[in-house]
């Protein structure tokens, strides 16, 4: 027994036994479930019933790509990304510059407007539910101080979409902002004087000495943010349930629904896989521009 | 002598009192822990705290009821997460009765007729539950003889109302001077309201803010009438259906499966009309309705604060409108009897779609604890707690106990309640349900938010339930 332990002790064996814990609960919480999923998208099973798995090979992967909703479903996620990851760059962009100059109370400004993105998604979610409720809510109140009518923003598709888009940006603009900010602030300050000796105007400025520090980084947020706002959830379960009828209805929303409601766990865990396989293309995408940014660095 | 005799005779008696307790306890007295899933609402705290302060169990046992107070929005989703995990967690389960199919099928939740049928007590208990409930919150395949539950919370909708407007003399004669009816104030003028008059009581309140509203001025823009309109969960469907019912409309009739079908029926002519007057009436209702959000606790707090003068929603939310800490006008609320169809003959049709749940037990569960578990339905389903239960905000399962004289003055709500009861039907209890409702409600929300017609909406759900229960042999 002496010897085992010995054995297993001996400072060669030292850094594994030290990680393997780590490890243990990473193959336990993530691997294992993972492996498991993809193995059940390959036969007939369902969570909620008693008959044993029967082996359906790619049957659900053929069902799932060619399912209308799931296009559907595709659309509006796609929609919704483009909108709010465009609005959350001009946003955030601006953010940063004006919080790249020194002002009063700058510290104090900049701590207010990071608070969104250090809120959960439920808080911000129930937030923007009762902010657009056309009875109680804010912002019905206050535009129908002006035109005498309540303002009902969720009743249709676009006011809907929008709705989750300004909720989305408000939550996640800081964090562009973050990130571009850090790029302004590493421009070297001879650049901008040898622009002004040689009298460049603000935008040949902005055009030729700021955006090239900040491309690289605007590109990382770009992707980050698309990332995760394909698998927007909280927030539009939240706000609209996927409505006015399904019209922002998230691919996540569906899988959520195809799995926790419908228990069709072999159809959803084939379509999670094929969502995996684009947050893995888009996750490559952004490591390579991870790595090319350092390599300029 | 005497003290000789004395001695003796007190150790007989202790010997015969020693061997009484032991023939009439347990030769070990066990401790039974009945984890419990419950939404966490009135009902079932109330439950949990007087099992607390009186239950004592027969066998001896120590029993133990643990409730899992779930909050009502993730309610669903615990008790199927813990269910289809495999956890064996709960040995009781307050489900909602459209569930108790997918759960039967999955293997979860018992059939409880063995022990039905050889307890008197049980079957005596069955006898006095309303025959709605039975049917709608125990039988599966729905409306068959295989019983798996009991009444934990009977809940039908009804109409909760501002006395201070409906009993204003002044809105009674304007009302009338307008539309040549009563404007609903005691109950019995309640009873006699039909859909016409509800939509008529719309039109009428609806003020603009500073408007004259009874003795006052409106303080915001105020509607006269609100009823379910959401797409989340259930909301939509269980205030539709009550119009389509009406109208002569049908569901799919799963008692009749594989012969029923749900095309032509479930779009029907009727079907499509009933939706109609539903959208129809909706229109009054404040505009939180065009989003389809306007769910139970929507109108509920809608009401309390003063924004709409009536609405239809749930017996089992009403109790907060009676409370001065949450509610503006708790001093000034009446309940009544939901409207409904008037019909040739001039009679009005109220049949709607039931509420409540019940308690199940779970398969895992030894006899030993199932036996216990049943012990806790039958002192649940005695005519005492239930009369203590109804005192307290619930409302009870069995007849005897509505049948009381003093139950209608237990709660305001209770006697239109108990009236509402033969007029309640179901949805589906087949595992297809999830589908089918999240299907329906997202083409209900479609229509209500005007991006399809009735008939539209009416006609997609027909067709993915058509092609859907084909698909599972459950449509021949």
């Amino acid at each position: 027994m002496r010897d085992f332990w010995q054995w297993m002790f001996s400072p060669s064996r030292r850094g594994p036994m030290l990680i393997a814990p780590a490890l243990i609960m990473l193959f336990v919480m993530n691997i294992f479930p993972l492996m498991w999923s993809f193995g059940l998208s390959f036969f007939h099973y369902k969570a909620s019933s008693i008959r044993p798995p029967t082996f359906a090979g790619l049957y659900y992967y053929e069902k799932v790509l060619t399912d209308p909703v799931v296009w559907e479903r595709m659309q509006t996620t796609a929609l919704i990304v483009a909108m709010s990851v465009l609005l959350q760059l001009v946003i955030g962009f601006a953010l940063a510059m004006m919080f790249e100059k020194k002002f009063p109370l700058r510290r104090e400004i900049l701590m207010l407007v990071l608070t969104p993105m250090m809120l959960s998604f439920v808080a911000v979610g129930v937030f923007f539910k009762l902010f657009y409720e056309p009875t109680f809510g804010l912002l019905s109140q206050a535009y129908s101080y002006f035109s005498g009518e309540p303002l009902t923003l969720l009743a249709t598709q676009w006011g809907a979409v929008w709705g989750i888009v300004i909720a989305d940006a408000w939550m996640w603009s800081p964090f562009v902002m973050l990130l571009v900010l850090a790029g302004l602030v590493s421009v070297p300050d001879y650049l901008y004087e040898a622009a002004e000796v040689d009298r460049a105007s603000k935008w040949k400025r902005f055009t030729t000495v700021t955006f090239p520090y900040v491309r690289g980084l605007l590109l990382l947020a770009l992707l980050f943010r698309t990332i995760e706002t394909f698998k927007i959830f909280d927030v539009v379960y939240l706000i609209t349930n996927g409505g006015p009828g399904t019209s922002t209805e998230t691919i996540a929303v569906y899988v959520y629904r195809v799995a926790f409601q419908f228990f069709k766990t072999s159809q959803s865990s084939a379509l999670s896989y094929i969502l995996l396989f684009i947050v893995i293309v888009l996750t490559n995408l952004y490591l390579y521009f991870v790595k090319k940014r350092g390599e300029e660095g | 002598m005497k003290s000789k005799f004395s001695i003796a005779s007190a150790l007989a008696a202790t010997v015969v009192a020693g061997a009484l307790t032991v023939a009439s306890a347990p030769a070990v007295s066990k401790d039974i822990v009945l984890n419990m899933a419950g939404p966490d609402w009135g009902p079932t705290r109330f439950l949990q705290e007087y099992f607390n302060k009186t239950y004592k169990a027969k066998s001896g046992n120590n029993v133990k009821l643990v409730f899992d107070f779930i909050p009502w929005p993730s309610f669903y989703d615990r008790v199927a997460a813990s269910l289809t995990s495999g956890e064996k967690k709960y040995q009781m389960i307050i489900s909602d009765s459209q569930w108790i199919g997918t759960f039967i099928e999955g293997g979860h939740f018992m059939k409880l007729n063995k022990y039905i049928d050889a307890d008197p007590e049980l079957q005596a208990i069955m006898k006095d539950i309303h025959p709605a409930m039975t049917e709608n919150y125990s039988t599966y395949p729905h409306k068959s003889k295989n019983y798996y539950g009991f009444p934990q919370f009977p809940d039908t909708k009804v109409t909760w109302f501002r006395n201070d407007l409906f009993c204003h003399d002044g809105e009674r004669a304007d009302f009338k001077a307008k539309f040549n009816q009563v404007l609903p104030c005691s109950y019995d003028e309640w009873k006699n309201t039909d859909w016409d008059v509800w939509a008529n009581v719309g039109k009428f309140f609806r003020r603009d803010k500073g408007a004259k509203l009874g003795d006052g001025v409106a303080e915001h823009d105020f509607y006269g009438v609100a009823y379910q309109a959401g797409k989340v969960g259930d909301f939509s469907s269980m205030q539709i259906l009550a119009f389509i019912w009406q109208h002569g409309g049908d569901i799919w009739d799963e008692a009749n499966a594989p012969n029923a079908q749900a095309e032509g029926v479930v779009n029907s002519a009727a079907a499509v009309k009933g939706f109609q007057h539903y959208l129809d009436i909706l229109k009054y209702a404040p505009p939180v309705h065009k989003t389809g959000q306007m769910g139970i606790f929507a109108i509920q707090e809608l009401f309390m604060q003063g924004k709409v003068g009536a609405i239809i929603d749930w017996a089992g939310v009403a109790p907060p409108a009676l409370d001065p800490k949450v509610s503006k006008f708790a001093d000034k609320t009446g309940f009544a009897m939901t409207p409904g169809l008037r019909k040739s003959d001039g009679s009005i049709d109220r049949t709607d779609n039931i509420g409540g749940q019940p308690f199940v037990l779970t398969t895992w569960n030894s006899e030993e604890v199932t036996k216990e578990a049943l012990e806790v339905v039958k002192w649940w389903m005695s005519k005492d707690v239930q009369i203590e239960f109804s005192k307290n905000g619930g409302e009870p399962g069995l007849m005897s106990v509505m049948n009381m004289p003093e139950y209608n003055d237990f709660l305001p709500w209770n006697r239109a309640h108990a009236e509402l009861l033969q007029y309640q039907k179901d949805v589906w209890h087949t595992p297809e349900m999830f589908e089918m409702l999240t299907q329906q409600q997202e083409e209900f929300d479609k229509a209500i938010t005007g991006q399809k017609t009735a008939k539209e909406a009416m006609d997609a759900i027909a067709k993915f339930q058509q092609e859907l229960l084909t698909e599972v042999g459950k449509i021949k």
